[in-house]
């Protein structure tokens, strides 16, 4: 084979050492594209950007959903047609691309606010952008706040089973007010 | 059709955008490693024409639309009912040039599969290596007595196609006097978004219920026995706008009277094999059968309708190295009842096998193995919506419908032996992922 073959070998077949014998990752993989955009940077507000995340998060809300430990509106139904073997190779994909941050804008009252909430009960964990998680939390700088919004509306509904504790008890102390604050204050960081 | 004359060749050079489509075979034997001509550019053609170059430069790819500005029809139900300007619906075939697709606005009038060339009214002529079939569907006017497509243009819009039809509608719902009738006739399944017709009754009540409309009636005379979603649709109904009897919505089954034969538009009534019903809107969703440019060229091959294609890579079963993607073709695991449903999700997602598979083969490498997922939204109130998902694999050259990744949204909610009723915080997130996934579905597509 030619190199330009053989890289287009690996882009097509996936060079990825656990790809499950079922196929092809990389096919599976631009199935997410549709709703969380390609390489993973979506652009529709609600849906998160997924390409970037640790591959250990990914992997671990994926099996949670699989196996019905987290709930979910969409991803638990679609996980569920995957093997674990699919669910690691993804993960691995996924973590493997760029967090490309979508810096959203905020009025300055919004991002007083927000700043004020998150230094309190989050930068702990988030980091003071969100930009340097603890071990097993996402990156949240320039995710969009639309999504983290709902996320943590989920977090805060004792009817959604959502594992992580601590997590859990820091969304629900916050006040109402405080949820849109702190999604547009970590939303609209870049770095 | 085959060459280029001198008068179109002048023509064809003359403008610099002309210059870039024009299509000489030496030269692009010389460059490109092959051609690729894709019919239709909507979510399916768009799809296939993008990944080709995505995951492969080399290929030349030449995409042939008749309009310059595609809409989205998945959510512009929300139009009809003036939840969304229409323009959240568009996009354009910049972002497909820019990615160096040959954009051609044209309408193809011939495939040749002989001498593999297709030829568009225009008097053009493009060679192609492989041909990607996405002309989506074609609406049988003649199904139904009285229904010609200016009656369809004018008084009696079925706005499945989505741009000018879905604002006339609009127009005739604010129009429309409180106590008035809006009738959906929908035809037999197969048909492109099959919880879609449900959706509009939604969307129209939702819109009476809001602006003095609350005598409205929303009758849906249907083809069929039941439907996509129906529990989610009927809890809807009945929980926002009243469903059945003294309800706002009322759904009769094909068994019970709901085929519609004839039309009259000048007494605006519709007979059905039970009853005559008088409307004041009258929206006529038409049979489809394959985009007629399908039909033509004989790729029709279920009952002269659908084109059936093969499972590893979307090639007709009819024609060598012509493939068939998007509400055209036919697939799925047919014999259980799960076809592919025809949707945009759906014909991206075939865009993205027909593409890796053409790109394997015009390198001589081994033939990836194909995945096809499918979403359907549907948004029935503004702060209430609901989606299915599909998932089907290849096996041993067959779709298999995977059960395990698809399904409805819940139903109820806690446990088997504790059911609870589902939030309504859930229905309304439904409502924003809606909007993300058709933005991320548009970028997908045409950017
Ligand atoms: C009201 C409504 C709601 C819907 N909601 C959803 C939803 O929520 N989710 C979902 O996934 N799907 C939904 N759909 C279905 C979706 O719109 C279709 O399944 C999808 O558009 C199919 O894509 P396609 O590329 O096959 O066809 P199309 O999008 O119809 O594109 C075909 C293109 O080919 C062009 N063309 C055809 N013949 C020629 C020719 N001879 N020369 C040149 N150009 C030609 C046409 O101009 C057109 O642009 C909905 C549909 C409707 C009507
Ligand atoms: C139909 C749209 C859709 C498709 C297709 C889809 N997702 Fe999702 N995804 C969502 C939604 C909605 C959420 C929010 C969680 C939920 O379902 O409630 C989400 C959330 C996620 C998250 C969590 C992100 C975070 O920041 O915590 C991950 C990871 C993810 N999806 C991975 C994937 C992968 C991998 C695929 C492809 C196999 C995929 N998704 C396909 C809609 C989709
Ligand atoms: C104890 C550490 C901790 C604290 C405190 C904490 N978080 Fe988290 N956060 C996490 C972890 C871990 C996750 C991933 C949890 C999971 O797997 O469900 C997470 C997830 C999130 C998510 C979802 C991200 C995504 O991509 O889906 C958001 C949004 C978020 N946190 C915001 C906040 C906000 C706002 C606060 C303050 C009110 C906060 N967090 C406090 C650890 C923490």
């Amino acid at each position: 084979m030619t190199k330009t073959k053989t890289l287009l070998a690996l882009a097509l077949i996936g060079v990825c050492a656990t790809a499950s014998a079922r196929g092809d990752i990389e096919m599976l993989a631009r199935t997410c594209n549709g709703c969380h955009g390609v390489g993973g940077v979506s652009v529709g507000l609600s849906m998160p950007s997924i390409g970037g995340l640790p591959k250990e998060y990914l992997r671990n809300i994926m099996k949670q959903w699989k196996y019905d430990e987290r709930s979910a509106i969409t991803m638990n139904r679609i996980v569920k047609g995957l093997s674990d073997d699919e669910i690691d190779a993804l993960a691995a994909h996924f973590a493997k691309q760029r967090w490309v941050p979508a810096p959203q804008q905020a009025s300055a009252a919004l991002l007083a606010k927000g700043k004020s909430a998150i230094s309190e009960n989050c930068e702990d964990c988030h980091g003071f952008t969100g930009s340097d998680p603890d071990v097993d939390a996402p990156r949240i700088n320039g995710q969009w706040a639309k999504y983290m919004e709902l996320e943590l509306a989920k977090y805060r509904d004792p009817r959604f089973k959502m594992p992580h504790r601590k997590m859990k008890k820091a969304a629900q102390d916050m006040k109402p007010a405080e949820v849109p604050a702190a999604a547009g204050y970590f939303g609209a960081q870049d770095k | 059709m085959q060459t280029l004359d001198r008068r179109n060749f002048l023509k064809a050079v003359s403008g610099a955008a002309a210059a870039s489509v024009l299509t000489v075979p030496q030269s692009f034997a010389a460059t490109a490693k092959a051609r690729v001509v894709v019919v239709g550019g909507g979510f399916g053609g768009a799809s296939a024409a993008r990944y080709l170059r995505l995951l492969d430069p080399g290929i030349d790819v030449t995409l042939i639309e008749r309009g310059t500005r595609y809409t989205s029809c998945p959510l512009s139900n929300e139009v009809i009912s003036g939840e969304r300007d229409i323009r959240t619906l568009q996009a354009g075939y910049n972002g497909l040039a820019r990615r160096g697709v040959k954009v051609v606005h044209a309408e193809v009038t011939q495939v040749d599969p002989v001498n593999k060339t297709v030829a568009t009214a225009d008097g053009q002529s493009f060679p192609y290596d492989a041909l990607v079939m996405a002309p989506g569907v074609d609406l049988d006017y003649s199904a139904i007595g009285g229904l010609t497509e200016e009656l369809a243009e004018t008084r009696l819009p079925h706005a499945w196609k989505a741009g000018p039809q879905t604002l006339l509608l609009k127009k005739q719902l604010e129009a429309m006097p409180d106590g008035g009738r809006f009738i959906i006739s929908v035809p037999k399944a197969p048909f492109r978004c099959p919880p879609g017709p449900y959706e509009r009754a939604a969307q129209v009540a939702m819109y009476c219920r809001h602006h003095g409309k609350k005598k409205a009636k929303i009758l849906i005379l249907d083809s069929n026995d039941s439907f996509s979603k129906r529990p989610l649709f009927e809890e809807a109904w009945k929980a926002l706008y009243g469903y059945g009897q003294g309800g706002m919505i009322e759904w009769v089954s094909g068994a019970t009277g709901g085929i519609v034969e004839q039309v009259d538009a000048t007494a605006m009534t519709c007979q059905t094999t039970f009853d005559d019903h008088k409307g004041d809107i009258i929206n006529i969703i038409p049979p489809h059968r394959a985009g007629k440019i399908a039909r033509d060229l004989g790729l029709a091959t279920l009952k002269g309708t659908w084109c059936e294609v093969r499972p590893e890579s979307m090639e007709s079963t009819a024609h060598k190295d012509i493939y068939v993607i998007g509400d055209s073709c036919v697939g799925g695991e047919l014999a259980t009842g799960n076809g592919f449903p025809k949707s945009a999700h759906m014909a991206n997602s075939q865009a993205k096998v027909v593409a890796a598979a053409l790109v394997a083969r015009l390198n001589g490498l081994p033939p990836p193995v194909p995945i096809y997922t499918n979403t359907c939204y549907s948004v029935v109130g503004h702060d209430w919506g609901f989606s299915v998902v599909h998932l089907f694999r290849v096996e041993n050259n067959k779709w298999v419908y995977v059960a395990k990744g698809s399904g409805i949204s819940p139903v109820t909610f806690g446990t088997k032996e504790k059911p609870l009723p589902v939030p309504r915080s859930y229905r309304k997130m439904e409502v924003a992922y809606a909007d993300g996934w058709l933005r991320n579905l548009l970028a997908d597509s045409f950017a």
